[in-house]
């Protein structure tokens, strides 16, 4: 049996001089949600494992016009947090609905992303508010945004010697809303999720983001239906073709939780009742 | 590579060696023998091996043993005290709100960490809570009413 060694690193700079040194020996745990059931079952046989918990980055703040929350923030906190329900409450939602409540005390949204699950929970929500990721290494520090991100399922942009550090949230303008189908009520993954943020002037809609998860290979945003309904007054006709148009963008797949078909008819009763909501327009 | 780890379970401090990809339930049930905490599943799902984490539940399947480093685990094993059974755990009892078993200390873990933060929860609110609980004899109506009782004073 091979040896593995463990490193609990107490301050991001210590993290990344590791990272630096071990590169893709190394594997990040944070709350191990989805990590440590690979290990579990043999999937993944960590050499180096990393732990981020004790680097404090666990915290929800509100600056200049944004939310920033440290990339080890569990999504108990996020779902608990007054500042996050008031300022963004499509990601409260969102959080809350991720997993069960012992999944949220450990599960982290700096892991959420990693992971780059189509069906993470909080990826609509973070690409339709324009949410940014500050990434560190021993080289560098930079900024990636949510929707550049993700390349496939699983894998992201983030390199072997990085770590995200902060997901910088900018306060939404307009109302959000995020909705989920998952094959039950809770403790469930998405079949397909939605999140949407309308800028309204009464009737018209000034600007408009729609975000799919569960829908594509990577969490999608949709901009051919944002452009559809852009500048325009909105009724429930238009908002059913925006909402068959935003599908229309997507390319989901047959898996044991749901067939490419079945995504697809939910995923357009989704988009229309989350932009129906967020218009206020009864659907 | 074995590691240090010192950690409190249910107020002992315990110190033992760990591999680093040991989780909590490893070291629970292989280790110390404290066996209350259940391997269904070992992917996070049924809830059978909830434990309290510094008060909060967690799934000791999921937890990679070494994290716990300095903290406080709570199993059934914690709750009696002076051979006097923790008031859920009576409640459990007096609902039957057990058949095989196996899942019930996943449920009475989860059920003290509800009560601990929210001590007067709505059916809804229990219901939601308790859904990272899988039974399969089908006791959730008699875990829900067990939980209403204790909650409720009675």
């Amino acid at each position: 049996m091979r040896d593995v060694s463990y490193f609990a690193p107490t301050e991001v700079g210590e993290a990344v001089k590791l990272l630096a040194e071990y590169g893709e020996r190394a594997t990040v745990l944070a709350g191990g949600t989805d990590l440590v059931p690979r290990i579990n079952y043999y999937e993944l046989r960590p050499e180096v494992l990393l732990y981020i918990g004790g680097l404090g980055l666990d915290y929800i703040r509100e600056e200049d016009e944004k939310l920033v929350i440290g990339a080890a923030t569990p999504m108990a906190r996020l779902a608990a947090s007054d500042l996050v329900a008031e300022k963004a409450s499509a990601l409260a939602k969102a959080a809350r609905q991720c997993g069960s409540a012992a999944i949220r005390t450990t599960a982290t949204i700096g892991g959420n992303l990693a992971n780059a699950s189509p069906a993470s929970d909080l990826a609509p929500p973070l690409l339709v508010m324009g949410a940014e990721l500050r990434l560190a290494s021993a080289r560098e520090q930079r900024v990636v945004a949510v929707k550049d991100f993700f390349t496939g399922p699983g894998e992201t942009v983030l390199k072997p010697d990085e770590l995200i550090v902060e997901i910088h949230v900018p306060l939404p303008k307009g109302k959000t809303v995020f909705l989920k189908l998952g094959r039950r009520k809770a403790q469930t993954l998405s079949l397909t999720s939605v999140a949407v943020r309308l800028e309204m002037d009464g009737k018209v809609c000034d600007d408009a983001r729609i975000a799919l998860g569960s829908m594509a290979p990577t969490p999608l945003r949709c901009t051919k239906a944002e452009g559809l309904i852009k500048g325009k007054a909105l009724d429930r006709a238009l908002i059913a073709e925006c909402a068959t148009k935003a599908v229309a963008e997507s390319n989901p797949i047959d898996d044991q939780r749901a067939t490419a078909w079945y995504r697809k008819k939910t995923g357009t009763a989704l988009v229309a009742r989350a932009l129906a909501q967020a218009a206020g327009i009864e659907s | 590579m074995k590691y240090a780890l010192s950690f409190a379970l249910n107020g002992l401090r315990v110190d033992i060696l760990v591999k680093p990809t040991d989780t909590l339930l490893d070291l629970l049930r292989e280790q110390l023998r404290v066996t209350s905490a259940k391997r269904g599943c070992d992917d996070g799902d049924c809830g059978a091996c909830t434990v309290l984490l510094d008060g909060e539940p967690v799934r000791a399947c999921l937890t990679i043993a070494p994290t716990v480093a300095g903290k406080e685990v709570t199993t059934v094993e914690g709750l009696s005290k002076e051979g006097k059974l923790h008031p859920l755990q009576k409640s459990f009892h007096e609902h039957a709100a057990s058949q095989c078993g196996f899942c019930t200390p996943g449920m009475l873990m989860s059920a003290k960490a509800l009560l601990d933060k929210n001590p007067n929860p709505t059916r809804e609110e229990i219901v939601e809570f308790m859904s990272g609980n899988l039974c399969r004899c089908g006791t959730y109506e008699e875990v829900v009413e067990a939980i209403q009782a204790v909650a409720s004073g009675r």
